[in-house]
């Protein structure tokens, strides 16, 4: 093997090892989605949006900088900052099975900072549950599963499955072009005309 | 012209505690416009499991307050009902490619009662609150090939409370 291709290597890991930290810091994970959901973005801009101290922000932009997922985009002042798109494959020794680290599963990680929902899904299934979790909240919105399946096959509540498919549920909208089935309340043919009066 | 509503686990999943905006948008609605939620025994059960994980959805009390109410059992002996419930369980099943006696009979049963309370006229138009694309999409496929297809109507139920809430800011 040439040297080249070591170094290579060693890129593929150290990627798997940024997307490690990721998934293990819901902070980091939370600015990761923010700054891949504005495409760029200054400190000033992270500090506003995401409610951080100056110097938190600031060491968590570095962080993000040194594990080469997010580049500096404009080195003028302020600077820039953009989150560099993850599409990492695990592959199983045996081949038969595959999962795909994306973005999608970051911004899921990162909103344990705000969902309790997702939080409690992560305490009790892990990040690796959650992964699984997001699966099945993708296939839902595809119309291919239902809360009930899914509590079926992870040997969960219902309704705890039903829990975390709602929490999951911006992730996989804002990250996946799926449309909207099913009628909204102006499709519903009731003279809900008194709304306005009453509040 | 009697309507029926019918509401799977997510709507009052979605609705969150009485405290909660969603929670108070619905019920406001529900009561302006007379409208009593019907719950699917399997439903009922499904809401008000004790499970230490997540946080206890408060249906009896909707329950008590009049705005909801759990379905009568269902009539299997009614042929309707048993086409139904099989249709819509094949159909589920096989958007996933799974033996149709893997689905749980709540995903059906939304449409049984639809399709019971059609067929004997206690109810001459639907509407079913659920989050579960695949049960009303199956629903509507058997119910439409019952002829039943135009007075059901699916609501997704995000789109409904985002719109009510929005009503009211």
């Amino acid at each position: 093997m040439s040297r080249t291709s070591n170094r290579a290597d060693g890129d593929i890991v150290q990627d798997f090892l940024s997307v490690a930290d990721l998934l293990e810091d819901p902070q980091l994970a939370q600015l990761y989605a923010y700054l891949a959901r504005e495409e760029e973005a200054t400190v000033q801009n992270v500090m506003d949006d995401l409610e951080l101290a100056q110097g938190t922000a600031y060491n968590y932009v570095n962080r993000l900088v040194d594990a080469g997922v997010v580049d500096v985009t404009d080195d003028g002042q302020p600077r820039r900052y953009a989150a560099r798109p993850i599409d990492l494959t695990v592959t199983t020794a045996a081949g038969d099975r595959e999962y795909t680290i994306t973005p999608a599963l970051i911004d899921a990680v990162g909103r344990r900072e705000t969902d309790a929902d997702i939080d409690t899904y992560i305490d009790r299934h892990g990040v690796a549950g959650l992964a699984t979790a997001l699966t099945y909240a993708v296939a839902r919105e595809r119309g291919e599963v239902t809360h009930r399946l899914m509590a079926e096959d992870l040997d969960i509540s219902p309704l705890a499955a039903e829990m975390v498919l709602q929490a999951l549920r911006p992730v996989v909208h804002e990250h996946y072009d799926i449309e909207e089935a099913g009628a909204g309340l102006d499709e519903l043919d009731i003279d809900d005309g008194d709304a306005a009066d009453d509040a | 012209m009697s309507r029926l509503h019918i509401a799977d686990t997510g709507l009052f999943v979605a609705m969150g505690q009485p405290s909660n905006s969603r929670y108070q948008a619905v019920r406001r609605f529900a009561r302006r416009n007379d409208i009593i939620f019907v719950l699917p025994e399997r439903v009922y059960e499904e809401l008000t499991i004790d499970d230490p994980d997540v946080e206890e959805v408060p249906i009896d009390t909707g329950i008590g307050e009049g705005w909801a109410t759990v379905a009568a059992p269902l009539e299997f002996s009614e042929p309707i009902v048993s086409r139904t419930m099989d249709g819509v369980q094949r159909y589920i099943a096989n958007a996933d490619d799974r033996p149709a006696d893997e689905v749980e009979r709540a995903d059906a049963a939304l449409a049984a009662i639809a399709a019971q309370r059609l067929s004997t006229g206690t109810a001459t138009e639907v509407y079913v609150y659920t989050t579960d694309i695949a049960a009303s999409e199956g629903a509507e496929t058997v119910l439409g090939s019952e002829g039943s297809g135009d007075s059901v109507t699916f609501v997704n139920r995000f789109r409904f409370i985002e719109d009510l809430v929005a009503s009211r800011s």
